[in-house]
């Protein structure tokens, strides 16, 4: 089980060696769903050639949640400084989709949401646990991605979209 | 040899990257790995036996190429030495359980191979996956999707459904085929899209088929009576094809809206509904209406006899559901409450869920600086009114008979689980924010867990986190449980201190020190470590866990208690 283990750690780290050279990925093209119910495709996602965040959360998840009440606190002053704008996507299944959308305007969020609801778009976009966040460049590709929210992360995010406006290179910091 | 499989896919993975730096073609690799192990130790008072096997880890790794329209994918699971409770269920194996080809344009999108699929709400039929949770009923077959005119789409499926790590399909006689359709009328019709109406309708019919070669033997004690009958339901008698009928509707207008889906099945004798004839039927809807800061919902399910299977004899313990009865009650995250959340009854069930979500403005007297979020739930299901029919009567058993009948919005006289909760959320400086909740809990143990009686409960929370600076902060949780029955009073307390966005360090104790039995005043403690590097994430853990149940989609499992080191790595490339 030793060797197991060693291998999969040199797996790891070669893996993010090569993440940091690799191409930029775009993102897949799924078909999702509005809040209103209508089928959305993924290459939709689109600001005029201005950067895009994507989060993939849950309305039972509760670090998702609490990363998207610390941007909404400040994404009145990064849509003006940067003109970013976020799409805020909800894997909630039959169980509590219904309830995606009083959640998100009884929350006051200014994100446009959608809905993966048999997680469709999670799948082609590999992801293993939420909350996944990913930033876009103006041309569709992802930049910049993480999993996991520990408060003040979003600092990181505005720092790359900002970056990523400018068309400074995006460092993967290790 | 059993390492030899492993080790020739991590070799593949290792490659696999080396090729997306240069992509293959003009296309474009992608994957994600996962490793979730523990080593075990023995603990008698918590009940965590000795296991044969002391490290255990459940792995997997996907990979998808896509080069325009096509994408092609695969996923190795192995799950030879799984953890204890995937074991439990049987979730033990390995293999490649999921290759597809899938072609998509605009107008058609074509899948071959393993593929997952969803109708409506998923009252008919849904193919979905929560590898976590060792949930996989994908099926192997073929699907087919097509926009004819914009606002219309059509769906096609024929698949056999995945049965854990049993890939002997030539074995198998039952397989399911569907056919889904929405429209939505207001891109048709002027007067709707003009009026800002969304309005759309939809229908599915699915159907599955199994051989019927076998007569039905059943056992059983008529009111509890020592002296056992027995009966058979001959095989000619069971249906091999069995449909179910879907309609749905969803109507939007400004903040309202109103989303609704029945769904009807012909007689269907299996193993969870003790082989009766009856039909079976459920409704599903919601209606909710929103406004920035304010956001309200109710919704109503009912199910009868809706439990649908690939296997009219599978255990009820398995996983080969064609559809999905979702449980509509709140989902909480909270540790205390996971031995009382509320599983799904697809067979018998009604009962509704409502919620408020309302946020007090920032810059307002109780609103503060920042705005404070508040919401308020409350939920009740019971058992559906069953009035038995005669001759289940007088045969003293259902099987074989219609069973029973039902007034559709009746009540039961079980019920099943209750919850009121209220939450608060408060920003309430740059530095600190806090969250408090309260729910009372009723909940039927003995329907959804066969043992025990009617648990009441209380349960609170607090939960504070202090922003040390833009990168460290500590964040605390409390949270008590105090009932009376089943294991009496618990508490819980965690303390984690992170360091944005790599590390995570976390304490936490669970104690039962409400428990009557002295000796199972037990502290469930458990520390943390967790490192993100962007997509990767690798945590360590030592600690124990109690045993108790996990529900999740309609399913309930038992998980065993566990002392331990468990590592978790999980990465996406």
């Amino acid at each position: 089980m030793k060797k197991l283990f060693l291998l999969t750690f040199a797996l790891l780290m070669t893996c993010s060696i090569y993440a940091q050279e690799q191409t930029y990925q775009t993102l897949p093209s799924v078909d999702i769903k509005t809040i209103d119910g209508k089928t959305f495709n993924t290459k939709d996602i689109v600001n005029d050639g201005k950067p895009v965040i994507i989060s993939l959360w849950a309305t039972w998840c509760k670090p998702c949640v609490a990363e998207l009440l610390a941007i909404s606190d400040v994404y009145d002053e990064w849509v003006e400084e940067t003109g970013v704008k976020m799409y805020a996507i909800a894997i909630d299944d039959a169980k509590t989709a219904a309830r995606v959308a009083p959640f998100v305007n009884g929350k006051g969020w200014e994100f446009v949401v959608l809905q993966d609801q048999n997680w469709d778009l999670k799948r082609a976009l590999n992801i293993v646990d939420i909350p996944f966040l990913c930033v876009l460049n103006g041309k569709g590709e992802i930049v910049w991605q993480h999993t996991s929210y520990a408060p003040g992360s979003e600092n990181e995010v505005f720092e790359v979209v900002k970056k990523v406006l400018k068309g400074e290179p995006i460092e993967v910091k290790h | 040899m059993k390492y030899k499989y492993l080790i020739s896919i991590l070799f593949v993975a290792f490659l696999l990257p080396a090729f997306a730096q240069n992509k293959i073609g003009s296309g474009k690799v992608s994957g994600d790995i996962a490793i979730n192990g523990m080593f075990y130790m023995p603990d008698s008072l918590i009940g965590a036996d000795k296991v044969d096997s002391k490290v255990r880890a459940n792995s997997w790794i996907n990979l998808n190429y896509v080069n325009g329209n096509l994408t092609i994918g695969t996923r190795y699971e192995y799950y030879a030495n799984p953890l204890i409770d995937f074991e439990k269920i049987g979730y033990k194996g390995q293999g490649f359980t999921h290759y597809f080809a899938d072609y998509k344009t605009d107008f058609i999108q074509v899948t071959v191979g393993t593929f997952y699929e969803q109708f409506g709400q998923g009252l008919s039929f849904r193919a979905y996956e929560d590898r976590q949770l060792g949930i996989d009923n994908s099926l192997l077959g073929a699907r087919v999707k097509v926009n004819p005119f914009k606002g219309v789409s059509v769906k096609g499926i024929w698949g056999i459904e995945r049965n854990n790590f049993d890939f002997d399909y030539t074995k198998r006689t039952d397989f399911i085929r569907g056919i889904d359709g929405e429209i939505n009328v207001d891109e048709w019709i002027k007067f709707f899209s003009e009026k800002g109406i969304n309005l759309s309708f939809g229908g599915s019919f699915v159907s599955k088929y199994e051989k019927s070669s076998e007569d039905i033997y059943f056992i059983l004690f008529p009111n509890d009576s020592l002296i056992s009958r027995t009966g058979t339901i001959p095989a000619s008698k069971i249906p091999q094809n069995v449909g179910i009928c879907a309609y749905r509707m969803n109507f939007g207008y400004k903040g309202f809206r109103l989303e609704a889906e029945y769904a009807s099945k012909i007689n269907d004798p299996n193993n969870s509904n003790q082989y009766i004839y009856k039909k079976g039927e459920a409704l599903f809807t919601t209606l909710s209406y929103s406004t920035k800061g304010f956001g309200i919902s109710g919704s109503f399910i009912r199910a009868d006899n809706m439990d649908f299977r690939s296997q009219r004899s599978i255990s009820t313990n398995s996983l080969m559901s064609i559809n999905y009865i979702p449980a509509i009650n709140r989902q909480y995250s909270y540790q205390l409450l996971g031995n009382y959340s509320y599983s799904s009854q697809p067979n018998d069930q009604i009962g509704f869920q409502g919620q408020i979500n309302y946020r007090i403005a920032k810059g307002t007297k109780l609103g503060g600086k920042y705005g404070t979020d508040l919401t308020f739930n409350y939920s009740r299901f019971h058992s559906i009114d069953k009035v038995l029919v005669d001759e289940a009567v007088e045969n003293g058993t259902y099987h074989g008979t219609d069973g029973y009948t039902s007034s559709f919005f009746k009540f039961g006289d079980d019920l099943l689980f209750q919850d009121l909760g209220f939450d608060i959320t408060k920003k309430i400086s740059k530095k600190w924010k806090l969250a408090l909740s309260y729910n009372y809990l009723d909940y039927n143990l003995f329907v959804l867990q066969g043992h025990g009686e009617l648990v009441h409960l209380h349960h609170v929370t607090s939960e504070v986190t202090y922003r040390v600076n833009d990168k460290h902060a500590l964040r605390g949780e409390l949270h008590a449980l105090f009932t009376k029955e089943d294991m009496g009073n618990w508490v819980y307390g965690m303390v984690e201190y992170s360091i944005s966005p790599k590390w995570f360090f976390t304490i936490a104790d669970q104690y039962n020190y409400g428990n009557e039995n002295d000796a199972l005043k037990i502290h469930y403690y458990n520390i943390s470590v967790a490192y993100v590097i962007g997509t990767t994430r690798i945590a360590a853990n030592f600690g124990k866990t109690k045993e108790g149940i996990l529900c999740i989609g309609g399913v309930c499992r038992a998980v065993p208690a566990s002392y331990g080191v468990g590592i978790n790595i999980a990465t996406k490339f």
